[in-house]
């Protein structure tokens, strides 16, 4: 720590250039925004708001500049253009311009001869590749897969999974892109992707949720780890809103929960 | 008695930023009620540059937007966040210049709706009209409503919002008073006005 840094204070934070998502409450929390360059699972359960905030991510993004990719998994590329027009932020010419692209990753696989079921290991790098490729040639600085559950369906075996995610956190680590994965996870699964090694291996896990409150189901978002940054690992409740995602502290009123 | 003016003037005269609770004596709480809306409503804003957000806990945004335009309040800088509506299964007819909130037990939802329309509609004298407390103590404990008001009053207070908070006298409990004390830069007790 520098002299006269106090922890969890501005001077704390170590150097490094970083990325803000853009959401004015997330970017305060994490210290003025992601690492640059880091690999961060966006982990919840259905209707959570995952891709809301990855979406939000890469068009405040590509509203700065940076070129923005969303490689979808599974929904249709052409559907999730349609939802961008709810968010008042959003302009065509981001799409018109190439600032922000959308790929369907299953095209990628036809184009790639991936046919089957369970990837081999020479696909696993022919698709780790094929994404290398498109975020080098496209000059993507943010990158969102949507969903790597969808994407570890396919590769199955943990070792896999594991080679998979470390090469794909080395080649989007050297080309300094901001990316992040959803993870699809069931309620109570007690962890934050389909076989836990996805988790260990990223940068950082925001976890997205749903709470109890007398009966009221609320929606909450928790910053689980984040490598290079001292954030917040309070809980927020979050609303989805047409000027982006909104953020407030979740209210305990002296409630103490048990670890 | 003061005219119902003079709680206008005396709002007015608060900084940006200041909370302040109006007392209203249940004895007399139709006029007190009135004599508050016009305060906040007509004396204070909207004029050509606020807005007021109000946030209705206690009357349905309909009835408290039907007494607003017997005070000749336009709804042009006018916001409702209706907490109460949908727990009462009186949402047939939504306003436009109204959102709904579930429940009044989603408080966390009411500083977001907050945050939302200060965010969507800025303007240079904003004010919130939180009406009321205690229609908020029946439906959430104390300790939460403490940790909600610090925290919405506190946020409100650095974005140089000002926020009135309608009290009922003689209804509040003595946690409810010492909260309010907390929170308050000012009371004003319109049964104890002139």
């Amino acid at each position: 720590m520098a002299d006269g840094a106090l922890p969890g204070g501005p001077a704390s934070e170590p150097p490094g250039e970083r990325c803000p998502s853009g959401i004015e409450a997330l970017d305060n929390i994490l210290g003025g925004g992601f690492p640059r360059g880091h690999l961060v699972l966006v982990a919840g359960s259905v209707g959570t708001g995952k891709t809301t905030l990855t979406l939000e991510f890469l068009v405040r993004g590509a509203e700065r500049g940076e070129r923005s990719l969303f490689l979808s998994v599974t929904e249709a590329s052409s559907k999730l253009r349609q939802n961008l027009s709810t968010f008042e932020f959003f302009r065509p010419e981001l799409v018109s311009s190439g600032r922000l692209v959308f790929v369907d990753i299953p095209v990628v696989y036809e184009k790639l001869g991936l046919d089957h079921e369970e990837l081999t290991l020479e696909e696993i790098d022919l698709l780790i590749r094929a994404i290398q490729g498109l975020v080098t040639e496209l000059k993507i600085s943010r990158l969102v897969i949507d969903s790597l559950t969808s994407v570890c369906y396919r590769i199955r075996r943990e070792e896999r999974i594991r080679d998979f995610m470390l090469k794909l956190s080395q080649v989007l680590a050297d080309l300094n892109c901001t990316t992040l994965l959803v993870s699809e996870i069931g309620q109570a699964s007690g962890r934050f992707s389909l076989h836990g090694v996805e988790e260990a291996i990223v940068d950082g896990v925001i976890l997205l949720g749903n709470t109890r409150r007398q009966g009221d189901i609320i929606r909450v978002l928790q910053i689980i780890k984040m490598r290079g940054t001292s954030h917040s690992r309070a809980q927020y409740v979050v609303e989805l809103t047409p000027i982006g995602l909104l953020m407030a502290p979740h209210l305990k009123g002296g409630r103490q929960e048990g670890m | 008695m003061a005219p119902d003016g003079d709680i206008g003037e005396r709002l007015r005269a608060l900084s940006g930023g200041s909370a302040v609770a109006l007392r209203l004596d249940p004895h007399e709480y139709a006029d007190h009620y009135f004599a508050a809306l016009a305060a906040t409503l007509r004396d204070l804003g909207p004029d050509s540059s606020s807005m007021t957000i109000y946030v209705s806990v206690t009357n349905p945004a309909s009835l408290v937007w039907s007494l607003a335009q017997a005070l000749d309040v336009t709804a042009d800088r006018l916001w409702f966040v209706d907490a109460i509506s949908h727990i009462m299964m009186n949402y047939r007819d939504p306003l436009p210049n109204a959102t709904y909130i579930e429940s009044p037990r989603m408080l966390e939802d009411m500083m977001l709706r907050v945050e939302y329309l200060l965010r969507k509609y800025p303007s240079p004298h904003p004010t919130v009209v939180i009406d009321s407390v205690n229609s908020l103590a029946i439906h959430n404990p104390p300790d939460l409503l403490s940790e909600f008001f610090h925290i919405l009053l506190n946020n409100l207070k650095s974005r140089q919002v000002l926020t009135a908070l309608l009290v009922v006298s003689d209804d509040t409990t003595s946690a409810l008073d010492q909260m309010l004390a907390l929170v308050v830069d000012e009371t004003i007790d319109l049964g104890r006005r002139g």
